[in-house]
């Protein structure tokens, strides 16, 4: 009878172990529905002979406000998604040179101004709830990490004009303790750059007519647009609880 | 430039959030007789543990740091005041103090039940079910980006919560050292 009675407990404690891991190693990622995200999906065309090469000038990172050193992995993310949508003959980085002055070529200026609330008061509080209750609240106690892109994209032209495009999204990352992986992190960070790089690359495709070849003739005296701007964001926080789903 | 790049190439721990850390501590108990009690217990302690990282880095100035929880398992080997054992499960939280980049300081502060047959030899405590809480110092030194060396201080309290008499407590310090590997 003892001996049923150890067995029948053992049993209850392994099932509510697995039941503790597998439950406590959820994670799941809202993201916010930006404006453009319900557009429908553009085509314009493009004659061969009308593209012309795209060069990345500059790229600039914020993030919480703090510019950043400059990540490679952002540029060559954006130019692959310039590269998609096919608009321009060519597409360089900002380590390749500049074409000659009196051909027709677009300059881009990115700047990518990141948001990240990883909540540390919430974490604290609850890591020490979940500590408490020796892990036994894992399952019940959700953790939240935030991240927000506003991404600002400046396309001048070979005549000198510019255009400007912007979007932004945000998302959260839910997960309970045994879930938290720097791999999520990746995962919400990549769907917020990609929802911004998407909504960035519809408005661009409007203006296909723009970047044409034909759109305007090559000045005899070359200019080029200066300007100095501050990096300090201006943006107020995001807010990323209105979701749509993953 | 030059000093720029030789910089760059130091070693720069990321622990970001969900960065796991698994190590071993081992150190040399020594009683600290807080009360008039004649047991001066000491012995050998190890410690395997586990902790997650569950924030990035907080705060600007010297105190930036991040917060990780775990767990901890206890062993200790009484060899005096009679060869005994011990063994526990503490849950387990720490601040690291990540100003700098390699040496990076922190505090913990674990709980949790204790198990001892010590109890009943000495007049301070008669049961063995006891509770153990343990809070110190310590300073990581990360050899390279995963892994590092620890050393540190702590103080250790066990007693029974008074879920029975005597339960005058065992206070003892706790000098260590130890490694972790971080993934």
């Amino acid at each position: 009878m003892k001996a049923t009675l150890s067995l029948c407990w053992t049993v209850i404690g392994c099932c509510g172990l697995i039941v503790t891991l597998t439950t406590g190693c959820a994670r799941w990622i809202e993201l916010t529905a930006t404006a453009d995200s319900s557009q429908e999906p553009s085509v314009r065309v493009i004659a061969r002979a009308e593209q012309v090469p795209l060069v990345m000038d500059s790229v600039g990172i914020t993030r919480n406000g703090s510019p950043q050193n400059l990540s490679l992995e952002t540029e060559q993310r954006v130019l692959g998604t310039l590269r998609e949508i096919g608009l321009f003959s060519h597409l360089g980085g900002t380590d390749s040179a500049e074409p000659p002055a009196n051909e027709k070529f677009i300059r881009a200026r990115l700047l990518f101004d990141e948001a990240i609330d990883p909540h540390p008061g919430d974490a604290a509080w609850k890591g020490i709830v979940i500590g408490a209750s020796m892990f036994i609240l894992t399952p019940f106690i959700p953790l939240e990490y935030d991240y927000a892109a506003h991404v600002i994209l400046e396309l001048e032209r070979w005549d000198g004009q510019v255009k400007r495009y912007e979007s932004q999204s945000g998302g959260t990352a839910h997960y309970q303790l045994f879930g938290a992986t720097s791999l999520m992190i990746d995962e919400l960070k990549g769907h917020v750059t990609e929802s911004c790089l998407t909504a960035l690359m519809q408005q661009m495709v409007y203006d296909t007519t723009f970047y044409t070849a034909s759109s305007a003739p090559v000045l005899e005296r070359p200019i080029r647009s200066v300007s100095v701007k501050s990096k300090r964001s201006t943006l107020t926080p995001v807010s990323m609880y209105t979701s749509s789903g993953k | 430039m030059t000093t720029a790049g030789a910089q760059a190439t130091d070693v720069s721990p990321r622990i970001t959030v969900g960065t796991q850390e698994v190590g071993l501590t081992a150190g040399y108990l020594l009683s600290t007789r807080l009360k008039h009690y004649p047991t001066k217990q000491e012995g050998p302690a190890f410690m395997p543990s586990w902790m997650i990282t569950l924030t990035d880095p907080i705060g600007d100035s010297w105190y930036r740091g991040q917060i990780s929880l775990g767990a901890e398992f206890v062993y200790i080997q009484y060899q005096e005041p009679v060869l005994t054992h011990g063994v526990g499960f503490t849950p387990k939280i720490k601040y690291t103090f990540v100003a700098q980049d390699r040496i990076r300081p922190y505090a913990e502060f674990a709980g949790g039940p204790f198990w001892t047959d010590l109890a009943g030899k000495i007049p301070e405590q008669h049961s063995q079910f006891n509770f153990i809480l343990t809070a110190g110092f310590g300073v990581s030194y990360f050899l390279t980006d995963q892994t590092a060396l620890n050393a540190g201080c702590r103080f250790q309290h066990i007693s029974n919560a008074h879920t029975s008499l005597p339960n005058v407590g065992l206070n003892s310090i706790l000098p260590f050292g130890g490694f972790s590997f971080y993934f």
